[in-house]
Order: C-alpha cells, then sequence, then structure tokens
C-alpha cells in the first residue's frame, strides 16, 4: 500500500524499486517525514529515500548499488535509538529491516536461536519462553526494538548487571559490508577463538561497520526462583549507600534499580503507575535470581541493608503480577517523561558506583544552574545513569539549554572517572563528548578501524565521532603522503 | 485503499484559518500531541505497522505528521490523507503508549480536516454518503434496508444468488461479507414501540435505557432481546427512548465530525431523562463517552456531552458493577473471549465480559494469544480497506486456539468479521456476544425449572 499514482523522478530511486519492487520503497515527502529522526528528536534530517529489502541478497544489492554510485545510506530497526544513530543526516537511503523479522532456528540443544535484524527482542523470549528459555539483555524498549539495533548499539538492559550487555550474547554474524560483500563471522562455540574479535567489533559499532543481516544469539534457562523488593527512601544519598552496600555484601542482583523524585512523579502521572509515594527522594527495584536455594537469605541480606540505610518502606512482590507491575512501571519510564513534560533528552553516563551520591548531587546543580527539571531513572547497579533532561522544545533557546545540560552531566560523569555512554551509544548526540574521555589521537586510531570497514564513509557517515577529528585524519593523510 | 484525485473535488473556501495547515474549525489537538516523546513503544501494538513494517503507518509516525501540519511542513493532501485514513482507530497504541497519547482522537479530528478540504466524491463518495447520511441516521430507512435484505435471504433470492454465480460479479470481498449474514429478525426498537417501559422480573432495583444501535438492531436484533431479557432478570426496568438514533462513531471515524456532532446532540437529548444508558456494542459505547471530544469549541454541548457521557454503561460492566445473578444451568462448552478494541483499548473493560462468562457453569475458558489484537473489522474499514482487513483479520485467526467451540466478544462489528474468519479459514466456531451466552444459561435453567415442575 506504498506507492500510488505520481511519477518517479529520480532514477537511482527508480533503480532501487528494482531490487526491493515499487511497494518496498518510499520516497514522498508525506511518507519519508516519519523516518526524520529515531527516538533521539533534536536533529532532524529527511532521508533520500526508505527501502524494505526482505533478504540479506536485497540488502547487498542495495548497498552495492549505492556503493557505486557514492550514496549514502544507513540502516534502521524499528528506530527507538536514544542517540540518534539511525537519522539520516546526509539525506541517506534507510535501509529498513523491519521486514526482516523472521526468527530463523532455534536449538535449544546447544542454547542459541538464529534471528533476522529486524525481529523484537521480547518476542525471542516470548517464542521459546514455553521451552523454559529466554534472551537476556532486554533494554526498556524490548517491547519493540529489534535485535539488529541491539547488535548496532550494543544495547544494555536492567538485568545486564548480571548476565552482561549484548556482546555477551553474540556468537555470530552474517554482515553485509559497506561495499556489498557479504561475510559470515561466528565463534563456532569458541569462547576464545583464535583471530582478532571481529563480533566484538561488530557490536556497538553503531551502523558504520557494516548492515548485519542474520544474527546468532545466546539463549539462556529461565532461573529456578525469582525475587523482587521495592525499598522507599527519604535521602537519595541513602539509597546510594545502599547500593553499594548491597555489592559489597557480595549479592550480584539480576537488577538494581533506581528511580528520583523527578522521575516518580513521571511514572505516576503516566500510564503504568504503582502507586509509590509522592514525597520518597528515591526508590530502588532490586532483583536476585537463580537456583532456589540461596534466595530467600540473599533477600533477607538486602532488607537488611535497606533497613541499616534509613530505607522509610520495603517490601517483597507477592506475586508476579506485582512484579510485572513495578517493572510496567519502571521500563516505560522515559516515555512517561511525556507525561510531565513536552520533550526530553536523556543522558547516558556511567560512574563508578561508589561516586554515585556526589555525581547525583553534581547533576542537582546542573538542572538548578538551567532552570530545567532533570529526573533519573538508571541502572544503579552498574552505575549507568540515565539524566533525563526535561524541556520544552516550542520555547525558543530552551532545546539549545537541554543540550548544555546534558552535556554537563557527561562531563560530570567523566570527572568522577567514569564514561559518556553506558548502553544508548554516541550517535549524534554524543560525538563532541567523545572528547570528554578519548584524545584526538585515540579518536584517530578508531576512525582509522571505521576506514578499513567502511573506506568511502557512505555508510551512516557523520555518527560516532566528532567531527573536527577529521583535523586529525587529514594531518595524518597528509604526513603519509 | 486510498483517495484518487479524481475522487477529490476542488476544495471549499475555509471557514476560519486555525492552526498550521489545518483550516478548518476543530483541528487536531496540540495537547494531545504534546506528550507524545517518539519512543516508539506503541509501534508493535500497532496492526498496520505489523503489516506493513513501515514508520507513516505506525501512531507514532502518525502523529509525527499530524503535528507536521500543525506546523506547516505539509499540506493536508491525498498523501497525507492515506496513512490517517489506514489507521483501523483500534486504540492499541493508546494502552501501549506510556505517556498516554490519545492517537484515536488526534487520527478522528485529522480525519475531519481532510474531508473538509478534500471532500470525496466519485463513487465512493455517493456510496459513502449513502449509508453515513441516508442510512444509519434514518432508523425507518435502515430497517427498510434491513427487510430488504430479509427477503433477500428468505425469497430464495440468496440461494439464487450463490447458485447461479451472479453473486461474485461483487468483490471478493463483499462476497465474503455476504457469506456471514446472520437472519435478520424484527429491530426491538420496532417491537417495543408501543410498550414503554419493559418491567423488571420480582423486585426493581434500578431502571435504565438502552441503546438499541442502529446495525446492531438490524442484523443481530437477537443481542438486543437478549440485553432486555438479562437485564430485566436482574432487576432492571429498561426503557427504550424511541428518538435515539446511530451512535456517530461511522461518521467521526470516517472525518464527517459534523454529522457525528448532530447525532450525538440528538441522543443527548433523547436520553435526557435516562440515569444509565446500557450499551452493548464496545464501538457504539466508546463513541458515546468520548462525545464531549465532538463539542471541545462549544461549551454548553461539551457540558451536557460530559453529563451524558457519565451516564453510559457497557452491559458487561453495569452486570459486573451492580451484581447480576449466577446461572445454575451448565453449559458445557470451550469458548475463548476476543477483546473487541473499542472495550478494551477503548473503555477499559477486560475482565467484566471474562467474569461473566466464567460465572456460566460449564463455561470453560482457553486463552488466545493477543486477545486484544484489532480483528480488522474496525466500523467500515473491512469494506474501504478490504487488503488491510484481510491481513489483520488473518493474523487474528492464527491465534484462535483449534479447540474451542465459540469465540465470545461485546462488539457487532468484530462479530461480523470474525465469523468471516471463520468461515474463510474453514474453521469451526460460533460467534457469540458474551450477554448472549448468559442468556443462554438463564433460559436453560428456566426450561430445567419447567421440566422439574411438570415431573
Amino acid at each position: 500500500m506504498a506507492i500510488k499514482g505520481g511519477q518517479i523522478k529520480d532514477t537511482h530511486i527508480e533503480n532501487l524499486a528494482k531490487i526491493v519492487g515499487t511497494s518496498a520503497i518510499l520516497y514522498k515527502k508525506e511518507d519519508l517525514l516519519a523516518y526524520d529522526c529515531d527516538g533521539f528528536t533534536i536533529h532532524r534530517h529527511l532521508p533520500r529515500a526508505v527501502v524494505f529489502p526482505n533478504s540479506a541478497e536485497e540488502v547487498a544489492k542495495i548497498v552495492k548499488y549505492c556503493h557505486e554510485y557514492d550514496l549514502p545510506f544507513l540502516a534502521r530497526g524499528a528506530g527507538t535509538g536514544l542517540s540518534g544513530g539511525a537519522i539520516p543526516l546526509n539525506g541517506e537511503v534507510i535501509i529498513s529491516l523491519t521486514k526482516m523479522k523472521r526468527l530463523v532456528s532455534v536449538d535449544l540443544e546447544n542454547r542459541r536461536a538464529v534471528v533476522e535484524p529486524g525481529f523484537i527482542n521480547l518476542k525471542l523470549t516470548h517464542s521459546i519462553a514455553d521451552k523454559g528459555y529466554y534472551y537476556a539483555p532486554d533494554p526498556s524498549s524490548q517491547y519493540c526494538c529489534t535485535i539488529g539495533g541491539n547488535v548496532a548499539e550494543n544495547a544494555g538492559g536492567a538485568h545486564c548487571l548480571k548476565y552482561g550487555v549484548t556482546t555477551n550474547h553474540i556468537l555470530g554474524l552474517e554482515v553485509v559490508l559497506p561495499n556489498g560483500e557479504m561475510i559470515e563471522i561466528s565463534t563456532n562455540g569458541v569462547l576464545d577463538p583464535p583471530g582478532y574479535d571481529l563480533l566484538g567489533i561488530l557490536t556497538g559499532s553503531e551502523g558504520t561497520l557494516g548492515i548485519v543481516t542474520k544474527i546468532t544469539v545466546r539463549i539462556l534457562k529461565n532461573p529456578e526462583a525469582k525475587q523482587t523488593v521495592l525499598a522507599y527512601f527519604d535521602k537519595v544519598s541513602d539509597a546510594s549507600q545502599a547500593v553499594s552496600d548491597i555489592i559489597s555484601a557480595g549479592i550480584v542482583p539480576a537488577a538494581l534499580e533506581m528511580m528520583d523524585k523527578t522521575a516518580i512523579e513521571g511514572v505516576e502521572a503516566a500510564a503504568f503507575p504503582v502507586g509509590h509515594p509522592k514525597d520518597i527522594e528515591a526508590l530502588l527495584l532490586i532483583e536476585v535470581d537463580g537456583i532456589s536455594a540461596g534466595i530467600d537469605e540473599q533477600i533477607q541480606e538486602i532488607l537488611k541493608v535497606c533497613r541499616s540505610r534509613n530505607v522509610r518502606e520495603v517490601k517483597v512482590a507477592q506475586d508476579e503480577k506485582e512484579r510485572e507491575r513495578w517493572w510496567a512501571n519502571r521500563k516505560t519510564g522515559f516515555g512517561a517523561m511525556g507525561a510531565i513534560s513536552p520533550d526530553y533528552l536523556v543522558q547516558d553516563g556511567v560512574i563508578p558506583r561508589s561516586k554515585l551520591p556526589e555525581v547525583l548531587e553534581r547533576i542537582r546543580q546542573i538542572s538548578e544552574k538551567y532552570g530545567l527539571r532533570i529526573a533519573n531513572i538508571f541502572h544503579a547497579g552498574d552505575g549507568n545513569l540515565h539524566p533525563l533532561v526535561l524541556f520544552d522544545s516550542r520555547k525558543p533557546g530552551e532545546t539549545e539549554m537541554a543540550l548544555a545540560a546534558g552535556s554537563e552531566c557527561l562531563q560530570a560523569c567523566a570527572d568522577a572517572g567514569g564514561s559518556i555512554t553506558g548502553e544508548h551509544g554516541v550517535g549524534i548526540e554524543k560525538r563532541e563528548e567523545m572528547r570528554f574521555i578519548f584524545s584526538d589521537e585515540e579518536i584517530a586510531a578508531q576512525t582509522n578501524i571505521r576506514d578499513v570497514f567502511n573506506p568511502k564513509n557512505l555508510l551512516n557517515a557523520g555518527k560516532l565521532f566528532p567531527t573536527p577529528g577529521r583535523c586529525v585524519e587529514v594531518k595524518r593523510n597528509e604526513k603519509m603522503k | 485503499m486510498s483517495v484518487r484525485e479524481s475522487d477529490v473535488k476542488q476544495a471549499p473556501a475555509c471557514t476560519e484559518a486555525s492552526l498550521g495547515n489545518y483550516l478548518w474549525n476543530d483541528p487536531p489537538d496540540e495537547s494531545k500531541w504534546a506528550d507524545c516523546v517518539h519512543c516508539g513503544m506503541c509501534l508493535e501494538s500497532c496492526p498496520t505497522y505489523e503489516q506493513t513494517g513501515q514508520e507513516q503507518h505506525s501512531p507514532r509516525g502518525r502523529v509525527h505528521l499530524i503535528k507536521s501540519v500543525a506546523e506547516g511542513k505539509l499540506e493536508v493532501n491525498e498523501a497525507f490523507a492515506d496513512p490517517v485514513f489506514a489507521c483501523l482507530d483500534c486504540r492499541a497504541c493508546t494502552t501501549a503508549c506510556p505517556a498516554d497519547v490519545d492517537v484515536g482522537g488526534l487520527i478522528e479530528e485529522a480525519r475531519g480536516q481532510i474531508r473538509q478540504a478534500m471532500p470525496l466524491t466519485g463513487w465512493k463518495g455517493a456510496v459513502s454518503k449513502f449509508f453515513l447520511e441516508g442510512v444509519f441516521p434514518h432508523a425507518n430507512r435502515l430497517h427498510l434496508l434491513g427487510r430488504l435484505l430479509k427477503f433477500y435471504q428468505t425469497s430464495g433470492l440468496q440461494k439464487m444468488a450463490r447458485k447461479t454465480r451472479l453473486i461474485h460479479m461483487m468483490p471478493e470481498h463483499l462476497v465474503e461479507m455476504e457469506a456471514i449474514l446472520p437472519k435478520v429478525k424484527q429491530p426491538v426498537r420496532q417491537k417495543y414501540k408501543q410498550a414503554g417501559m419493559i418491567q423488571a422480573k420480582g423486585e426493581t432495583k434500578r431502571t435504565v435505557a438502552l441503546l438499541t444501535g442502529c446495525v446492531m438492531d438490524v442484523m443481530f436484533s437477537d443481542i438486543n432481546e437478549a440485553t432486555i431479557r438479562v437485564l430485566t432478570r436482574n432487576g432492571n426496568n429498561v426503557t427504550i427512548p424511541q428518538n435515539q438514533t446511530c451512535c456517530g462513531a461511522l461518521h467521526v471515524h470516517a472525518g464527517d465530525r459534523e454529522t457525528g456532532r448532530k447525532l450525538a446532540k440528538q441522543n443527548i437529548e433523547a436520553f435526557k431523562d435516562a440515569d444509565t444508558v446500557i450499551v452493548n456494542a464496545a464501538g457504539c459505547g466508546c463513541m458515546l463517552k468520548e462525545y464531549p471530544e465532538l463539542f471541545r469549541e462549544d461549551q454548553e454541548w461539551r457540558e451536557k456531552a460530559e453529563r451524558f457521557a457519565a451516564k453510559v454503561q457497557d452491559i458487561s460492566k453495569y452486570l459486573y458493577d451492580t451484581g447480576y445473578e449466577k446461572p445454575k444451568a451448565e453449559i458445557k462448552t470451550r469458548i475463548t473471549y476476543h477483546d473487541a478494541c473499542h472495550l478494551a483499548h477503548g473503555q477499559g473493560i477486560r475482565r467484566e465480559p471474562r467474569d461473566i462468562l466464567l460465572s456460566i457453569p460449564g463455561v470453560e475458558m482457553v486463552h488466545m494469544p493477543n486477545a486484544d489484537r484489532c480483528c480488522g473489522s474496525a466500523g467500515i474499514y473491512n469494506i474501504t480497506h478490504p487488503e488491510m482487513a484481510g491481513a489483520v483479520l488473518k493474523s487474528k485467526m492464527e491465534h484462535v486456539p483449534e479447540e474451542v467451540e465459540m469465540i465470545s466478544m461485546g462488539n457487532p462489528g468484530c462479530m461480523l468479521q470474525m465469523a468471516m474468519g471463520v468461515l474463510k479459514y474453514g474453521r469451526n466456531q460460533k460467534i457469540v456476544h458474551t450477554v448472549q451466552l448468559l442468556d443462554w444459561a438463564y433460559q436453560k435453567e428456566d426450561q430445567q425449572k419447567v421440566g422439574e415442575s411438570w415431573r
């Protein structure tokens, strides 16, 4: 139902339509507008066209064509990314992978599954749940984000504290390289395969090194038991200390999440309220899982820690329903900000756990300085902060202020010995902030790697690295002449 | 199926500049999209996105386009109309949205602008005008159409049309529809015209007014009869205000908000004296509850509409809330339940009908995965967008459990669509309204009592 009427005037679009069929390409402004941004809405650019290949071979043909005619292009999954990785900065041809959404195979014996890149994260767990298995990486957008996108961004999630992020669950990739060549990379089940770790380079490369067309992932057996605790605190510092204490006590929770007062106001005003008290300063959502023996002891230990840190109220989920309610409230937290603010900018800093109280205090000062509210919803257990800067893009100047406030939050994380992104990727959003943690030479070393895969830089150009970084590249190239 | 150039006549001069490129009164409501932060949590809930994988056919994509017209980036034209009218209006996105964005409301408001800027002409305009303006709002004409249909069914014409294959002159999706049309009986609005109030059996606890619905009363008058029997059995006097009319949902879905308002006013007046308005069609109930949306620019009627909307109750929720006699007779059957979009997503009613069904001894309920996924009926969507409606129905039918004998639901549009699905995919389930099953249980109980007293 995509194309009706209207003559195609762009010969490139005509030729791309020959590859995928006229019903699988969009080129009218009204249709393209829906692709001018992803979950990061501050930058908007129209693509030249959007194509919907149905197979890896079609992807390869499209890429080959773009490579031959020097057309910028990029891949897009569900477009839920939060750093702008799928925004067509250079009027790219968007290769949408939403039609390649098949579950290719499940191999329970070897605990692996093969999916196409457009397959939805949570659907994998749903497809194997009755057999007692699941797919561990669980970004909050898992209801709708694609595993291909997860690979590009090396997505994390609430339960990555114990189980690791996407890269720890990728066993093999089929990739279309930026020149249209197709390659397969696999560990063949070897934990430390010989040679360079190409899977590691590709996972989290933010769509700048190639387009994955098939993914082999690790699947896990459901934990025997699972318990979830909700704890309300009157002081952020108490909650932060409790986080450190829990980890110091030798417990590795499956998840250890924090929300502050502004965040709680948001989720309670939105579609999945739990009934959290409005006057608390912070809450912790803690989950432990594993074999049944020992779970109760861990819960008792967690309750003890919370009490020693002046918790106002702490409770254990009584049943699966209550647990699900708590998680739905947490996982829809970002979108819920829409209920209290027209726009938000989410940051993704990482800090050493012990610096939590200090950095949260600095974020509060930044919020005051800019006069913008900042909500905090984050993975406290691994020190992965998500300050959400609330703003109204309709007010002149506020977008710029939000960006500046966000950048300052990242500076605070870097100053504390942390990093500028934990799981959302750099994309467009944090290009400049890469300088907080890398020198020019270190950035150049990385663009060198990119150039090996993507020498024409047609694939997702302008992402991941600061633009002035090119100065170094130019200098270096001149030296090599 | 999109609107073609040839279907569009010259746009009439606008009444009043209102918002960006929306040139008419009653434009899409800015505060509705202000909550959308483009997070994408709605994507997987959307049946048209599931089918196409294209973002302009997703809730956030549509909201983005609607907003872009207000910002002057897009015109109200055919290319804008296509995604806006391809929406099923199933409201699943409203359930999925973390920020409660009223996508359905925005879609209907945008459709209102589109239909004013580019009125339908040609055959499509004529057909649409004939049904929306000429038939649905006029009870007598609808009943006449019902009688014609009945004549078609009973005179042998139907048999002849099917036998001679003359029927295949029609487009395929209409042939499929013809095959499942229920037997037409006498509408309850005619039947009880002289009756005034239908008295409660036993002690009177409350008095309620019944919205008979337009299509419901012609195609499914036996469901209306069942509703009346169930209500009176549970201590309710039932009135059927004679000047009530079509709820206007189909008009509002089609972008004809002006007729929608006219019908709304007539219904608000017709039910002026009622304390409770009972509805057994989810689509109608949802529309009645949303009447205030039609009068955003008319304070007097908005307040009237708000008072009216507060009186509207779906039959299942009303029975659940006020308490109903648990049936004693056993109906031994295995069923599944389909959530009508405008009941589950539109009115938040999920537990109540299931509770009623499970209160019947012998009924075993099998869970249907994705029970609250649209079936593709969506008012007259299955007539205007047969291809998409067919694809949505196909994926719905894949989820109907093999082993059930009946599929229960609370909306006539879904009943027709699911009946079509059963026929098309060679299944053998019977399609029933929730209240019908309860009514059968009561009737069986009464028959058993008669049987016992005979002995």
